[in-house]
């Protein structure tokens, strides 16, 4: 059989799943994507929040992501533009006092020539260990216990690019690789604030605290995408977030891919001998498909839509034990102006302003989540795009995108009650950082997790599709025996970031799984 | 539910201990899970024979009994054990493995289709865990229902005549692996036509309040049937000759072994039968198509071994000296008038080209001796008489 006349069906429209789809399309495949909300994209999509306001769904800058796939895909004839780039992170506190971060260098807040020295060598050490990373991230995983000469090679070569970094890199990852950001930075930092800032980039989107193990891995992780070459770097792409999506779209559709949105899929369709046969969609309609890809998190994927009957018990066993546990709400706001953040110059207001004062106030902020409780002072990344993309206010007007950290998915008093509690206190403490803000506020919402979860379909509203530590990542991801994409079910495979190498907007999980498919149903 | 006053007794007492104490005349007794039973009551030949030419009844109580009950009963155990329990039918017995997500077995067992939507594993090793973990997206209850079900093998040419003297109407008519529903005064009494044996018999499960009774019945009715009681040394060489393996005993059970390598899979025990890879999914199946794939590491055979010195875990060597594997189960088997052993055969015993020859030490006021003896593999039952088979069943 011809890849040719082999029908390939995709469930899920994020941009792990486009990127695949795109992939397997110019290999040959008949692919058809099946998206369940009106639009692709997932969470990198702009969403109405209020008449004449649009903001960015979950996701809302273009951070890590992989410049190779942008290469191969042609993002760029398809539509892919940056509002901005280089963006630089400025760290607010209390005092007034900002820190500017601006790729190796950092200013503000009385800091001293040495403390300026010390986070460049932090900054460039740590880039150096995600090169590792970055690196493995290329391929699936190996197998561990495998004789096949290709997971052989990908051992070895996960072993020479740890010995290839030099002597000095080898000892500093196996120093830092299992601790945790609070120590790491101590080792290097004396500056508080500079710290907090810093070890904020390990917890965002993760259920972690400065002094949880696994912080490094975590830090390292979001160290690995590049933006047109610039590690670490951060944009806005131009129409919103939608058109970095709108763009990977394009690509696979060009490619010859059919995409159907507004089509939730109910079930895989297996027949007696639990082979695939296809999808049946919500709509009852069926779906023949020779192979199917799951975009969507593997505890969906094998949970609802195979169902448990269809697997070992021990299969369903680790899968339900995937961490998943969401812990970042997502804050809106249509303001009536622009607001003015203490410490912040208002040219300066397009940036990535982060609230993180000190690795202090962010462990006790973790220390809430630990009990199930919201703390009243947490840790954001806020950002105005409406300053870049004129679109997404009326004239004058603005919308304010912010993650919030430590809003556990999980909270003891539930999140039906707990929303307009935590939403009001994201408020005042936003009035604390820019005086003022309340007063312009058109519209306001919280996307807590649970919100996430059943907007996007993530289990726990879960950004990376699973926690990424150091037992959910490379061959352990999503679960160990089962990282090369692959199922116990024939013919189906994950392509989303709950594999291997994981979250962010890389989409390599994507690029890696068309790769596998290709070589193994050709 | 399980007693939960373990903490007054170091040992429970089954409910029928006020008969087989009185019985047990040589006090010998034998720690079973977390109860006392007779290791040898008078003397284990004449048990033996009683089971062979008469008919044996043994306290299997302790025995770990499982209840799965539920709308996806059914579905639940055909997903949990290797064979297509879609064969076994209400009222149906069956001899099952399980294994582990390395097809390696954790343990064998009798089910039970008691009802519609319910089912009893019978089994060595407590199971509750696994079956609990197995049944995430079943709509399956699992109880242990141990100490609440007191159970009685009688085993034996005559026990049909004497469960039928009971009055348990039309009982040999129930074929090898069925199951009965009875009311014994007022107590329900399940009979299955089953046990360790190999030869005709029965097995009785029965709420513990009856169990004084039915046992009172049982030797006052069997008496002119030669009933006699048996201990768990009878029980074992009667289940050697029978063919059964014991876990704990001819294979490791998967999660309590500590080596790897020494646990083993269905193919690896010869029970190739229980294992339906058509099955669309089982716990294990993935890894024993791999094992298909790749060749097993060991060959389980059934020995008949020269001379009469039993064989117990003897060492098994070719004709060149090269260590073959290993005997798990010895002795000299009575009724098959032969001195027969179960054996764990490896690397580099070829089969059909390699002789087995057995270490075997024994004793000779207090002096060890040693003899090499030949063996040579059987393939048919070592004991496997026609009355066995017969439906209706043998009446005297």
């Amino acid at each position: 059989m011809t890849r040719k006349n082999r029908n390939i069906a995709i469930i899920g429209g994020g941009h792990n799943s486009l990127v695949s789809a795109a992939y397997l399309a110019k290999a040959g495949f008949n692919v058809e994507l099946y998206e369940s909300r009106s639009e692709v994209g997932g969470m990198a999509s702009t969403k109405e929040l209020v008449d004449g306001y649009k903001v960015p769904g979950v996701a809302h800058l273009l951070h890590q992501t992989d410049t190779k796939i942008h290469k191969s895909l042609n993002l760029n004839k398809h539509g892919l533009a940056f509002a901005a780039s280089g963006l630089k992170t400025i760290s607010i506190n209390p005092n007034g006092n900002a820190l500017i971060f601006d790729d190796d260098t950092v200013t503000g807040d009385d800091i001293t020539m040495k403390e300026q020295e010390e986070y460049k060598e932090f900054r460039q050490t740590m880039k150096k260990l995600s090169g590792f990373f970055k690196k493995s991230y290329q391929t699936a995983p190996p197998r561990l216990g495998s004789n096949e000469s290709k997971d052989m090679t990908r051992l070895m070569s996960l072993g020479w690019n740890l010995r290839s970094m030099g002597k000095d890199a080898m000892r500093q990852m196996l120093k830092y690789i299992a601790v945790n950001i609070h120590d790491v930075l101590n080792e290097f930092i004396d500056h508080e604030h500079m710290k907090g800032s810093i070890a904020l980039d390990a917890l965002l989107g993760n259920r972690l605290g400065p002094r949880t193990n696994n912080s490094v891995i975590t830090f390292l992780h979001q160290l690995t995408g590049d933006l047109n070459g610039v590690q670490g770097s951060y944009a806005i792409p131009e129409g919103g977030m939608s058109s970095y999506t709108q763009a990977l779209q394009k690509a696979a559709e060009s490619a010859g891919v059919k995409i159907h949105t507004n089509s939730p899929v109910k079930q895989i369709d297996l027949n007696e001998e639990n082979k695939i046969t296809g999808l049946i969609l919500e709509s009852g309609e069926k779906v023949n498909a020779d192979i199917v890809v799951s975009g969507i998190d593997p505890r969906s994927t094998f949970m609802c839509l195979v169902g448990p009957k269809n697997l070992e018990s021990h299969y369903v066993h680790k899968i339900s034990n995937i961490r998943m546990r969401g812990n970042t709400s997502k804050l809106h706001l249509a303001l009536s102006g622009l607001p003015k953040f203490k410490g912040v110059e208002q040219e300066d207001l397009g940036h990535r302003i982060i609230n993180a004062p000190s690795m202090k106030y962010l462990e006790l902020a973790h220390d809430h989540t630990k009990y199930g409780e919201c703390s009243d002072q947490l840790p954001m990344e806020i950002i105005i795009p409406s300053i870049h993309d004129k679109t997404l206010a009326p004239k004058g007007h603005h919308v304010l995108s912010a993650v919030v950290n430590n809003t556990a998915y999980e909270l003891k008093d539930g999140w039906d009650q707990s929303n307009p509690v935590v939403l009001e206190s994201c408020l005042n403490q936003l009035e604390e950082m820019a005086p003022g803000i309340k007063g312009l506020i058109v519209h306001a919402e919280l996307l807590s997790p649970k919100d996430i979860e059943e907007e996007y379909g993530i289990t726990g509203g879960q950004w990376h599709h699973g926690e990424l530590t150091f037992d959910q990542f490379l061959m352990l991801r999503p679960i160990p025996g089962k990282a090369q994409y692959n199922s116990p079910i024939e013919s189906l495979y994950l392509c989303g970031a709950g594999s291997h190498p994981g979250g962010g907007l890389m989409g390599l999980a994507g690029r890696n799984a068309a790769n596998e498919i290709i070589s193994k149903e050709s | 539910m399980l007693r939960q006053d373990h903490y007054k007794t170091s040992v429970y007492k089954t409910p029928f201990h006020e008969r087989t104490s009185e019985l047990n005349i040589l006090n010998e007794w034998s720690r079973w899970k977390d109860y006392t039973v007779p290791t040898n009551y008078f003397r284990t030949d004449l048990e033996y024979f009683s089971v062979r030419n008469t008919t044996g009844v043994i306290d299997y109580t302790p025995m770990v009994k499982q209840k799965i009950t539920g709308p996806d009963a059914a579905e639940f155990v055909n997903r949990f054990f290797t064979r297509d329990m879609n064969k076994i039918a209400v009222g149906r017995v069956g001899y099952v493995v399980w294994c582990d997500e390395a097809g390696q077995v954790i343990d064998d067992g009798t089910v039970f289709h008691i009802r519609e939507n319910e089912y009893w594993l019978l089994c060595v090793e407590r199971q509750i865990d696994n079956l609990e973990n197995s049944a995430i997206g079943f709509d399956v209850k699992i109880e242990e229902i141990t100490d609440d079900i007191a159970c009685l093998g009688i085993q034996g040419p005559t026990s049909c005549s004497i469960l039928k003297a009971i009055g348990f109407e039309g009982v040999e008519h129930l074929k090898p692996f069925d199951i009965k529903h009875y009311d014994f005064q007022g107590h329900e009494i399940i009979i299955s036509r089953t046990g360790f044996s190999g030869d005709l018999g029965y097995e009785a499960c029965m709420a513990n309040d009856a169990a004084l009774s039915f046992w009172d019945a049982l030797f006052e009715k069997g008496k002119i049937y030669g009933i006699q009681p048996f201990g768990l040394d009878a029980l074992d060489l009667v289940r050697i000759e029978a063919g059964l393996l014991v876990p704990g005993h001819d294979f490791m059970v998967a999660e309590d072994a500590i080596r790897p390598g020494s646990t083993r899979s269905p193919f690896e025990l010869g029970l190739s039968w229980l294992v339906d890879l058509s099955k669309p999914v089982f716990n294990g199946r993935e890894a024993l198509i791999e094992e298909k794939k790749r060749g097993s590491r060991y060959t389980f055979v059934k020995l008949n071994i020269n001379g009469n010195k039993p064989a117990e875990g003897a060492y098994l060597y070719n004709q060149s000296g090269k260590k073959i594997g290993n005997v798990t189960s010895a002795m000299f088997s009575p009724s098959a008038k032969a001195n027969i052993a179960y054996a764990s055969l490896h690397d580099p015993w070829k089969k059909g080209k390699d002789k087995i020859i057995a270490e075997i030490y024994y004793q000779k006021d207090l002096e060890w001796n040693k003899v090499m003896e030949e063996a040579t593999i059987v393939t048919k039952p070592f004991f496997d008489p026609e009355r066995r088979k017969v439906t209706p069943a043998e009446l005297y």
